[in-house]
């Protein structure tokens, strides 16, 4: 409930739901107060059923295209803006990307760990705790191609529902099988299908990013579909354990053996608690040598979308507006000539006793109820479409995928009838001054 | 896939096609002028059409010329004789991590002969320690942070000649140690915006990452490679201050031409020993790799491109329908008249072609305004890494041939039907 209270206060999903409500109560009211009304303009739509049927295309069609650029930038913008609460806080390398920082940087901030900072103690939990590593390799020695490259997060299986984002919708029976099997691994699914891996199956993987770690797997589930149709999770301690017996083989240590640590992430409650546990780990000496950075999600992976600052601004800027204003037009038109073609038939309604308001409302119903149902039946076709095929393939930093919102069935007839109104505003207003003496005038 | 040539083909096509038509038919033409007062009459749904034609077009040339300008981007970036060495099974240079004691004299005789040397008997080749640095915008609050990213060489001037790069203003950065910078000309300009001026200018003092007080010693000229995003400094503070003692990020050799680079890129690739293990890219190749983001916003253009233009079409349809419908004695009479149902057609869709055409060539006149018009964007392999870059948007003839070709479709296949329709009529019935 709190989530949806949350994203109701989203501007684009409280006016969208204001208008489709706006629209659907007034159609309502006007289906039981006034059902000749009502049905006079489904004939009228019947009549020029070409006409209507083209807006109708013409809606479903530009809405499906704006639902769908909206869809990334309404997820972007839900992942940079900061919660009011269950802040999650990220500690990253403080001046270069990517962040490598040595393993005992996670050791100062573990609840459970002997060298835990004493100015942080009572602060979090360790169930607000978890790290990432990344490791990245190739299935086949030699080949670096799509087909055969895998990345994995090391991370401890027991972080994985509490911490990550949608983790919840990881199975606790697959975690369990991370803890009870090391060399265990969560693969998405677009990835398996890249590898050509079945869960179940066991398989070896050569290090690149850190060369001479070689790792044998063993895919104990599939990672929900969308976010992470791409990624793998891999057990920390497997990671850790093949560096250190790296050491021990190698009587020396890996080059990146003080690089391994990439993120930690920590859960606090608040704003507050966010600069008061920051500025604690910023100043801490222990960070001295390789400085480190605090953060909040969304500012972190705001840093990372500044390269597409741009390419968003298009999308949300030029795009949107331009197909929302194409949308308008085309109604525009065609509710003009529909105007145009029925003035005589106008003026005879006017005779026969409709008011001026009347005929206004008759013009501006046929369109919104053309507009609001084409936006309608846009938003869910294509949200099913989309969803079930895992989300929309438009990777922007390290999201592969996006998924379309439920808000996106009230985007989509409030696009269709803000539209509709706008283009058939103007010729309805036309309709409701049609002068009766003029129009017979012309007939005589 | 060359869209605007297909486009191009498309509409080309069926200009011709109409062109011919409305030429070879051996029966009187309906006149021209029928159509322009048909026009007239409707002038209004005539010009919103126009308008929505316009709108699709303006906004499809201005997205192909931001892709087109990221294509220019990676194309020119990279000397066709250049190889850059990353670390065995590296793709990219972020990732990389090559041993900075290594010399290219170590190199098989072979493989040394085919790299240039210099008039001093050096070789032609560079060390290259590269780092994207987080950098506290300045005067930013809340505190914002971009990622730049900055090149460490050994022999800045070595390296220039190499890559084919040239100081506008300033000189290259000392070998002292000092923290000096050279920036390329797209990064200078979005350091002076954060400032409040154009550009930066030689001698300003800048923060970067750790280090307080860079002076700015050079701004590179323009050379719409991605080079033009970088900062360079000397390799050692890259080395100290960002973790990467003893070791670079990617070598770079000149050889003669393309074929002797492809030669020794396999050769080095190959040559693989206990203490060293490269894996070699031809420069060209290299960055021609990082087009994956390149084709992943041409894909989704196309895709939006496609949906504009249905709506465009449908507005197109619209009107061509409320003109047939409007017209139906009209057409009875030149039936009556003698003209054939082939020169309805072609009379209606001429109307709806050059109603399109018009949206069209105001559309790209948009688009061209843009032309050169600087944007950030981003290019990568798609499997990690990439490259914040600063492009030029290019709108050069065949985008906008491709972009008039696009109107001239969308004019006809909006007035297909309309016009199949008007030809069908039956002379004596539309008179009644």
């Amino acid at each position: 409930m709190d989530r949806f209270l949350e994203d109701l206060l989203n501007p684009v999903n409280l006016v969208a739901a204001l208008i489709a409500g706006a629209v659907a109560l007034a159609g309502a009211v006007y289906l039981v107060m006034r059902p000749k009304f009502f049905r006079l303009m489904l004939k009228n739509l019947r009549r020029n059923f070409v006409r209507t049927l083209l807006i109708a295309i013409a809606t479903v069609v530009l809405v499906a295209m704006v639902t769908l650029i909206w869809t990334v930038l309404y997820f972007l913008d839900q992942v940079t803006t900061e919660r009011a609460k269950d802040f999650k806080l990220i500690v990253t390398e403080r001046w270069q990307i990517p962040s490598q920082m040595p393993p005992t940087h996670a050791n100062y901030l573990d609840p459970d760990n002997g060298s835990f900072l004493a100015d942080l103690h009572g602060r979090y939990t360790s169930n607000d705790f978890m790290t990432w590593s990344f490791y990245g390799g190739t299935i086949e020695k030699g080949s670096y191609t799509r087909e055969s490259i895998v990345f994995f997060f090391a991370m401890r299986p027991e972080h994985i529902r509490s911490m990550m984002d949608e983790g919840e919708s990881i199975s606790a029976d697959l975690v369990e099988k991370m803890k009870n099997n090391r060399r265990g691994v969560l693969l998405g699914r677009d990835r398996m299908r890249q590898v050509n891996r079945k869960v179940g199956e066991r398989f070896n993987v050569f290090g690149l990013n850190y060369k001479g770690i070689d790792l044998e797997y063993e895919i104990v589930g599939q990672l929900p579909e969308g976010r992470y149709d791409l990624s793998g999770i891999m057990n920390a301690d497997y990671f850790n354990e093949s560096l250190d017996q790296y050491k021990q083989q190698k009587k020396m240590p890996h080059p990146l053996d003080q690089k391994r640590l990439n993120l930690v992430w920590l859960r606090v409650k608040d704003r507050a608690s966010f600069n008061e546990i920051g500025n604690i780990i910023e100043k801490a000496s222990v960070f001295s040598q390789v400085p480190v950075k605090v953060e909040t999600a969304s500012s972190g992976i705001g840093n990372f979308l500044e390269a597409y600052k741009d390419l968003l601004w298009i999308m949300k800027t030029l795009l949107v507006p331009t197909i929302l204003a194409i949308m308008v037009l085309v109604v525009a038109n065609a509710i003009s000539i529909s105007v145009r073609e029925r003035r005589a038939e106008i003026a005879v309604m006017k005779v026969l006793g409709f008011r001026p308001g009347q005929i206004l409302n008759l013009v501006l119903g046929e369109s919104l109820l053309v507009g609001g149902l084409s936006g309608l039946i846009a938003a869910g076709a294509i949200m099913g479409m989309i969803n079930s095929i895992g989300g929309l393939k438009f990777p922007i930093a390290f999201f592969p995928a996006f998924l379309i919102p439920e808000w996106a069935l009230a985007w989509g007839p409030a696009m269709g009838c803000a539209t509709a109104f706008l283009g058939s505003f103007v010729p309805a207003w036309q309709a409701r001054s049609v002068r009766v003496s003029e129009v017979f005038a012309k007939v005589a | 896939m060359n869209v605007p040539y297909l486009l191009l083909v498309a509409g080309g096509g069926l200009l011709g096609l109409l062109a011919g038509f409305y030429l070879a038919l051996p029966l009187r033409k309906v006149p021209i002028r029928y159509n322009v007062r048909s026009v007239m009459v409707r002038w209004l749904t005539a010009l919103v059409t126009a308008v929505a034609v316009t709108l699709v077009i303006a906004i499809v040339v201005f997205m192909t010329a931001f892709v087109k300008g990221m294509d220019q981007m990676t194309e020119n970036t990279g000397h066709p004789g250049n190889v850059l060495l990353l670390s065995d099974g590296a793709t990219d240079e972020t990732f990389s991590r090559v041993s900075a004691g290594f010399s290219f004299s170590q190199f098989s005789s072979p493989i040394q002969n085919k790299i240039v040397k210099t008039d001093e008997g050096q070789f032609l080749a560079s060390k290259e320690v590269y780092v994207i640095v987080t950098h506290v915008v300045p005067n930013s609050s809340p505190v914002k942070r971009r990622f730049v990213q900055m090149r460490g060489i050994d022999q800045p001037r070595l390296a220039a000649k190499l890559h084919g790069i040239e100081l506008a203003t300033g000189d290259w950065f000392s070998s002292t140690g000092v923290p000096e910078v050279v920036l390329g000309d797209g990064v200078a300009k979005t350091f002076g915006q954060d400032l409040g001026k154009p550009s930066i200018q030689i001698g300003d003092v800048i923060e970067i990452g750790p280090i307080k007080q860079w002076k700015v010693a050079g701004i590179m000229k323009p050379s719409g490679s991605t080079f033009g995003s970088e900062i360079w400094v000397h390799d050692g503070i890259v080395q100290e201050r960002f973790g990467r003692v003893n070791a670079y990020s990617a070598f770079v050799v000149r050889t003669a031409n393309a074929a002797d680079a492809k030669e020794v890129a396999k050769l080095i690739t190959e040559e693989k020993s206990a203490d060293r293990a490269f894996q070699a890219y031809t420069e060209r190749d290299y960055y021609a790799n990082l087009s994956a983001t390149n084709d992943q916003f041409r894909i989704a253009i196309v895709f939006v491109a496609v949906v504009m233009s249905i709506g465009g079409v449908l507005g197109v349809t619209i009107t061509m329908f409320a003109a047939v419908s409007q017209r139906v004695k009209d057409i009875g009479v030149l039936r009556l008249l003698g003209y054939s149902r082939w020169q309805i057609l072609c009379c209606l869709l001429v109307e709806s072609v050059v109603i399109a055409l018009i949206g069209g060539l105001i559309g790209c006149a948009i688009g061209a305004c843009f032309n050169g018009y600087t944007m950030n964007s981003i290019v990568s392999s798609g499997q990690g890494g990439g490259k914040s870059i600063a492009l030029k948007l290019v709108i050069d003839g065949w985008l906008i041939l491709g972009g008039l070709s696009a109107a001239i479709l969308m004019g006809g296949v909006g007035g297909l039907i309309p016009a199949v329709h008007a030809m069908r009529l039956k002379p004596l019935e539309s008179l009644r």
